[in-house]
């Protein structure tokens, strides 16, 4: 399947139906939730990662970790849920578009660096030990590509609308 | 040159770029205001983030008609069942910046003797 058919597909998903056929407001309404769930999204990654980064290095990263990852998953499914439906509207349509074509890559690398964070054995000791140097280090280089890949996906995703 | 330079610098030449983005605002199209006739081979659909149809002209070429958000089209008489495939409507609006794209942003359609202004604030720009 092509991206083009895949497009083309979303379109005429139930999705797309849902998105098209709720009147005048429906669109704006799953836009807003997009922005709802994108600033849940981000507002939580950014304290995580400039934490990681050695802001605020006397606040216990356990302490701070807990809630900012579980807003963030929230954040990160209501913006994905919201954004498929926003898709789908007139899949089509953005086929070419070439900042979609930067967004998607971008949200797979950082949920690829997401990932890798929650398996290093740096990110998995930190709840129960202070870390090392060596693993503040690392943590602090996922936390800076964690801000890098989040960052570009917002910004072309920002940019979609002005192709 | 100092770091706080470079970075103004590359802010000032990305936001420079925005006004040639299309969609949002009129950036992407012509100051000028003209008017076309087509025959309506898509009608009006009030999905997504602007109003849209599709006109055919006389030399066959199928034009995009953006219109304004869905409630402005809405609230401004046009309704996805105002005007009907195959009609003859006269669009006024400022097309693309891009010759090559064949899309116009509409200020004001004009079908069976009634003037649908989807931007009135931009109405006195028809003649």
């Amino acid at each position: 399947m092509s991206f083009v058919q895949l497009m083309a597909w979303l379109e005429g998903s139930a999705l797309g139906h849902v998105m098209r056929d709720n009147g005048v407001w429906f669109y704006g309404i799953i836009n807003l939730t997009h922005i709802l769930g994108v600033a849940t999204l981000f507002g939580s990654v950014v304290i995580l990662d400039l934490r990681l980064l050695g802001l605020w290095s006397d606040a216990p990263l356990a302490a701070i970790s807990r809630p900012t990852t579980r807003m963030a998953t929230a954040g990160f499914g209501i913006a994905a849920v919201s954004g498929a439906g926003l898709l789908a509207t007139k899949a089509t349509e953005y086929v070419g578009n070439p900042f979609l074509y930067i967004k998607i890559p971008a949200i797979g690398l950082a949920l690829l660096n997401v990932f890798l964070v929650h398996r290093s054995s740096a990110w998995r000791a930190h709840k129960n030990r202070d870390l090392t140097y060596a693993e503040r280090r690392r943590l602090a280089a996922m936390g800076g590509t964690s801000l890098f890949f989040w960052l570009t996906s917002i910004g072309a995703g920002r940019m979609i609308g002005y192709w | 040159m100092r770091l706080n330079t470079i970075v103004l610098t590359a802010a000032i030449s990305i936001a420079s770029t925005i006004p040639a983005f299309a969609h949002h605002g009129w950036g992407g199209n012509v100051d000028e205001v003209t008017a076309m006739t087509g025959m309506v081979t898509e009608g009006v659909k009030l999905a997504g983030p602007h109003g849209t149809m599709k006109i055919m002209t006389s030399d066959g070429k199928v034009w995009e008609i953006t219109l304004a958000p869905p409630p402005r089209t809405a609230s401004a008489g046009l309704k996805q069942d105002t005007i009907p495939v195959g009609a003859m409507v006269t669009v006024h609006g400022q097309r693309n910046r891009d010759p090559n794209r064949y899309e116009m942003k509409t200020i004001q359609v004009e079908y069976a003797g009634r003037h649908y202004n989807v931007y009135p604030e931009f109405a006195d720009k028809v003649r």
